[in-house]
């Protein structure tokens, strides 16, 4: 199972910048991230090579930190690759909760990365509709 | 001039010799009651007015801590009528009135607009909230008592407000001063001209403190006299202390309530003149006589004679509170509620500060509260369902809708002093 964090921000200057602090003081990469935002807060998923060590030296500085479960879909970088993945989810009725996307080093492929309410279903069903779903070791260093 | 001549300019010894009368009768009525039957059980008859400070205070804390029915002073079947605070964790307090109560409340509530220049002839809307609160329904039947046609149009709706203002022709008003300068937006909104387009000539602006310079303004705006009122539904309500034309000082009605001005520390009785906490003992309240009622409220009682020939002495505008009571567009609210509320929703982080802020002329309540970091989901959509929590639970304890911040643990000061989370930032003060 793979996972990102996700972050408490308050929307003020100053405030990613001492989550980044303590990832890069860490020896911590990060690889891709999205942000929520209400009106003066808002939450911040990171995907970072060492989730488990992200998740305690956030947490040791009093930083509110949860681990959520993800999982990652290789697309192609042409057009209409990412539609296509969203057709195949919504034809079963799979709700995404949050979604990002980041170019894989090769340059020719992307990994799309979902949260939703159903892992195991998920992976499986897509792996059934011939999409490659990457293990966790290949989410964090790819 | 006068509502009631004889009463409104009866001279001093008189007034004294009455009230002396009064308070023996209330004593005796008080000790009908659960929560002065001991109190008062060693005290005789007082022989003068020196003697009041044999009587014991009264506080707010007391009449919660005889909820529901320990200070009634009357068999239920006399009582007509409640009022009561905000609040369910602590007791509320609660109020009882009879007919005569009620009667005698809409007497002085009229005597006060009478003095103001209020007459039959006006038409009065009345925009404070009707209900538990003391504010609408006191000066409601004190309107009707004098006979004016009264409007119990109640707060807000500001367009709806104008609306009447200008087909009935209203000429008198009572309002927050707060919502005084929020309407006067919407006037200039609309594009009324509050000479030409309105009657307007006389505002009672009360229940919540307010400087000179706010009422000067609110009679600028809307080309009128303002007059101060002061009360407490403790006692009733608005009305129990009130501006004449001179506006020099409040007449408190002295054949209503005797009022006393005490150290705010050490509670000895000070002299006219002295500031200090005003204290009000009840002089015709029959459902619930209350001896010696601290009210919180620090003023001074001017006994010089007013210009307008009556002989109740004056107290100042009120200057400040002993404790740490906020009033937030006439609703008061006490930290300790915020602080409970928070305390009961186990999602929300524990440390807190409270920001008072003016928003459009209307105060806002902001309650920035640290993210709890045990309960954190990790998801946007939790926390705006917590958020949506905090407001509604906020809502429903005091009668505001607060907004509710989400800040990081360990970013408030922590604080031992609970008035030390109170920020108050409206520049109206």
């Amino acid at each position: 199972m793979a996972y990102h964090i996700s972050v408490f921000l308050e929307n003020n200057p100053g405030k990613l910048e001492k989550i980044t602090t303590v990832l890069a003081v860490n020896n911590i990469n990060l690889r891709a991230m999205s942000l929520a935002s209400s009106e003066t807060f808002g939450v911040m998923k990171l995907l970072v090579d060492n989730p488990e060590k992200a998740y305690e030296v956030l947490k040791k500085n009093n930083i509110a930190v949860s681990k959520r479960q993800i999982i990652a879909v290789v697309v192609d970088n042409v057009c209409g690759s990412f539609n296509k993945l969203l057709i195949t989810l919504a034809s079963n009725k799979i709700n995404i909760e949050d979604c990002y996307g980041f170019l894989l080093s090769d340059g020719k492929t992307a990994a799309i990365v979902l949260e939703t309410e159903d892992y195991p279903n998920t992976e499986k069903f897509l792996s059934d509709k011939g999409f490659e779903v990457l293990n966790s070791e290949k989410i964090y260093n790819y | 001039m006068f509502w009631q001549k004889e009463i409104e300019t009866q001279n001093k010894e008189n007034l004294r010799k009455f009230q002396l009368e009064c308070i023996n009768k209330q004593i005796a009525l008080a000790r009908n009651s659960q929560f002065y039957k001991d109190k008062l059980a060693n005290i005789d008859k007082l022989n003068s007015l020196e003697e009041v400070r044999k009587l014991p205070f009264t506080t707010k804390q007391d009449l919660r801590d005889s909820f529901p029915y320990g200070c009634l002073a009357t068999d239920l079947k006399n009582v007509v009528r409640m009022h009561s605070s905000s609040g369910t964790t602590g007791n509320p307090t609660v109020i009882f009135h009879t007919k005569d109560d009620i009667a005698n409340w809409a007497n002085i509530s009229a005597r006060s607009m009478y003095m103001a220049g209020a007459r039959n002839t006006d038409i009065f809307q009345n925009t404070m909230g009707y209900g538990l609160f003391s504010g609408g329904l006191g000066f409601h039947y004190g309107g009707e008592r004098l006979g004016m046609l009264t409007i119990p149009i109640g707060p807000g709706n500001s367009k709806r407000q104008l609306w009447f203002m200008q087909h009935f022709k209203t000429t008198v008003v009572h309002i927050l001063p707060s919502y005084a300068l929020r309407l006067s937006g919407t006037i200039k909104e609309l594009g009324i001209d509050v000479k030409k387009d309105l009657n307007l000539k006389i505002f009672f602006i009360g229940a919540e403190p307010h400087s000179e310079a706010m009422r000067k303004k609110i009679e600028e705006l809307y080309d009128v006299k303002a007059f101060n009122s002061y009360g407490l539904s403790e006692i009733s309500g608005p009305g129990i202390a009130f501006e004449c034309p001179y506006q020099d000082g409040l007449h408190i009605w002295e054949d209503y309530v005797y009022p006393e001005i005490v150290d705010s520390k050490t509670f000895e009785p000070l002299p006219d003149g002295q500031e200090g906490e005003l204290v009000l003992t009840t002089l015709q309240r029959q459902a619930m006589p209350l001896m010696r009622y601290r009210t919180k409220d620090l003023t001074k009682i001017i006994s010089e004679p007013c210009k307008c020939g009556r002989t109740h002495r004056r107290i100042a505008r009120i200057t400040a509170r002993t404790d740490d009571m906020m009033i937030i567009n006439g609703v008061n609210i006490f930290p300790i509620q915020i602080e409970k509320t928070i305390l009961s929703v186990p999602e929300a982080g524990k440390n807190y500060i409270i920001e008072l802020f003016d928003n459009n002329c209307m105060d806002k309540l902001r309650v920035k509260i640290e993210i709890n970091n045990e309960t954190f989901k990790g998801t946007l959509k939790d926390l705006e369902i917590l958020q949506n929590k905090l407001v509604n639970e906020l809502k429903q304890e005091l009668d505001v809708t607060p907004v509710v911040q989400f800040v990081e643990s360990g970013s408030l000061p922590v604080t031992e002093g609970k008035a030390k989370r109170v920020i108050d930032l409206r520049t109206k003060k």
